[in-house]
């Protein structure tokens, strides 16, 4: 349905987004996960017609959308990260004017308005400025005007950033349902691999411009099937115990966390006793130890060496 | 475009205190500056080659029955050192039957003062004339005079006791402020990220830019006819009821001002470095222009050049030609083609420099 091919953004002589293929089939829920500064902005701006890229293309149901963008743009529905909201104005002002733009007016206007903010929560306090709404209110309008054309694509850059918990499961609900129910095909772009794992059918994983792996979530964790993902808690953080750690043959990757250390190993070897060893031996107590299945977020560990939130 | 258009007319309307400010500034500066500078008297300074100094007197003394105007007498060669240095920009040279002006720039008040000369030596003539028939009825003769004096006056509109240049340079001022302070928004949309929305929406970049400017245009326009209305209800001026070619000047006043406006948002990126720049730009654009004072008393050549680079400067032209002359729109056109050039040449630079820094933003 819509499809990017060998996508390229150079800013001078930084490279942005460097050939960036990936597709979204209709009704489906795709995840772009990466770290800040992936890139992962700029490819949805450029999947979305609003920034020219240095080389590419992007096609949308099989035609040129950077050459005729207004058939894309007629069906697409972009939440941006930032509250793109007239803040002044109320939720239903800032409806009214979305809507309108989108080509919508009079009844069918105020019935979507309406339904929209069911669909969001906010219709008893569609009235009220947004400035004077709460951030994770905030965040649900920002979703809701771009809600209203009913689009066939929505793209979401990192909707859930500084929102409390309650207000974040509302908004993923949300988009499980719409995506569900009304058949919406979903580009989610998100540094909270949780959430992707959670929303999408496949994912993507970029960084530093580029893709490092995509599939659905268990093709991308099979790249770790021979690998465990051990927690290991500990009274105080030690670099003598760090420096064990890395230095074993089956550890293959190390992550100092707040309360201890995240290890990734190879499947089968006994390193769970060698670990206490070497806590013993750099007198470090070991307070918790679990071993977990991997994560997207371990994947990405795997493949790039640093976490998703760095 | 219409829909953007209305959705600026309701933030303005849900924040007026901007623009409201303005008008009130307008009318508080055009009643303090226009209560200062109503007595100044415009001086010409008057020789003569063929005339003795007695005769010379005399005229001047004629030429001074007017209250509206000064005239001093002086001599050519210090006439001539003032209008090399810049120092005066036009002089008066009387002879026995005839005068003219020595001009060395262009200024806004030698019409009027052409005007006057040219019913005093009439006056003068016509005297001569009745002198030469056989009439012994002096006393009618002088009521005659009289009245052609008062007529004269009326024409020029030059006796009013407020300064056009004054009520039209500080309005423009304070609407150039307005509408400067207005395309903040533009920044911060761009900022917030709404800019963005509307890029991706089916609405043309065209209709986004036009609909936003619009706007500008139309406040621009509203608190330049407010102003004009209340002023000239508050205080001792008249504007007459010259009113089309009025609205060219202002409209094309109003272009040159929204295109300064887009020209400064491609170049400066952030709300709170407008804030800034805005005062800066404007009050020396006014300052410059001449509308505090008089561009007849600046005599610094660079100044003098740097005013001609003002749209203010040509608004007041245009708007003294058009309530103090009575100007015709053809008769406005230099001060109105520059303005529309000026707005043509920052709009599309303007427009070339905002389209950069929304792909620079845009990450």
């Amino acid at each position: 349905m819509l499809e990017t091919r060998e996508l390229t953004k150079k800013f001078k002589e930084h490279v942005a987004v460097h050939n960036v293929s990936l597709y979204l089939n209709e009704g489906e829920s795709v995840g772009l996960l990466g770290p800040n500064g992936a890139g992962k902005s700029t490819t949805i701006s450029m999947m979305s017609t609003l920034l020219p890229p240095t080389s590419g293309e992007v096609h949308f149901k099989g035609k040129d959308a950077l050459k005729n963008p207004q058939g894309l743009r007629q069906v697409l529905g972009v939440v941006p990260q930032e509250i793109a909201l007239y803040e002044e104005l109320s939720a239903y002002e800032n409806m009214k004017f979305f809507g309108r733009i989108y080509g919508l007016k009079g009844e069918k206007l105020e019935k979507r308005i309406e339904d929209v903010l069911e669909l969001i929560g906010l219709t008893e306090r569609k009235k009220d400025a947004v400035e004077t709404y709460s951030g994770g209110m905030k965040r649900r309008i920002n979703i809701g005007v771009t809600l209203l054309h009913e689009p066939e694509v929505l793209i979401m850059d990192e909707p859930t950033v500084g929102i409390d918990p309650q207000s974040r499961n509302y908004i993923l609900e949300m988009i499980r349902k719409l995506n569900r129910e009304k058949n919406m095909t979903i580009l989610y772009t998100s540094h909270y691999m949780e959430e992707v794992e959670k929303l999408c059918d496949r994912v993507y994983i970029m960084d530093h411009g580029e893709i490092i792996a995509s599939g659905t979530n268990q093709e991308l964790k099979d790249i770790l099937s021979s690998d465990e993902t051990i927690r290991i808690d500990v009274e105080s953080l030690s670099s003598e115990f760090l420096e064990r750690l890395s230095e074993h043959p089956v550890v293959q990757k190390v992550m100092q966390e707040e309360q201890g250390y995240k290890v990734i190993a190879t499947k089968g070897d006994d390193l769970l006793g060698d670990v206490f060893d070497m806590a013993k031996s750099a007198h470090t107590k070991i307070t918790g130890i679990v071993v977990q299945t991997p994560t997207l977020e371990d994947v990405f560990l795997h493949l790039t060496g640093r976490k998703l939130r760095d | 475009m219409w829909t953007v258009f209305k959705l600026q007319w309701q933030r303005l309307f849900k924040n007026p205190l901007v623009v409201l400010t303005f008008l009130g500034l307008t009318v508080l500066f055009v009643n303090f500056l226009g209560g200062i500078q109503s007595d100044q008297k415009i001086i010409t300074r008057t020789y003569s080659e063929e005339l003795t100094i007695e005769e010379l007197d005399e005229w001047i003394t004629k030429l001074n029955e007017d209250d509206t105007f000064v005239f001093e007498a002086s001599d050519y060669d210090s006439i001539y050192e003032r209008i090399r240095m810049n120092e005066t920009s036009f002089a008066l040279e009387l002879n026995e039957e005839s005068y003219r002006f020595l001009v060395g720039r262009e200024d806004m008040e030698l019409s009027p003062i052409i005007q006057h000369v040219d019913q005093v030596f009439s006056r003068e003539k016509r005297i001569a004339q009745l002198e030469e028939s056989d009439l012994s009825e002096a006393f009618e003769l002088q009521t005659f005079i009289e009245l052609t004096t008062v007529l004269s006056d009326d024409e020029s509109n030059v006796s009013q006791g407020f300064p056009v240049a004054i009520l039209a340079g500080v309005t423009f001022y304070f609407s150039a402020f307005s509408i400067f302070y207005l395309m903040i928004n533009l920044i911060e949309e761009k900022k917030m990220g709404t800019w963005n929305r509307l890029i991706f929406s089916p609405l043309s970049k065209t209709k986004i830019y036009l609909g936003q400017m619009l706007h500008y245009f139309l406040v621009g326009l509203v608190q330049i006819a407010l102003s004009f209305i209340i002023l000239s209800n508050l205080i001792d001026v008249d504007l007459g009821t010259n009113y089309v070619p009025m609205l060219v000047v202002i409209l094309s006043f109003i272009f040159a001002i929204v295109s300064i406006g887009m020209f400064i948002i491609g170049i400066v990126s952030s709300p709170q470095q407008l804030q800034i720049v805005i005062p800066i730009v404007a009050t020396s654009m006014a300052m410059i222009g001449g509308a505090f004072w008089p561009l007849e008393i600046v005599n610094n050549r660079i100044l003098l050049f740097l005013a001609e680079l003002m749209p203010i400067k040509h608004g007041i032209q245009g708007m003294m030609g058009v309530v103090n002359q009575g100007s015709s729109v053809s008769e406005v056109f230099v001060p109105i083609a520059t303005l529309l050039f000026m707005g043509v040449f920052f709009m599309g630079i303007g427009l070339n420099l905002m389209e950069r820094v929304s792909e620079k933003s845009s990450l």
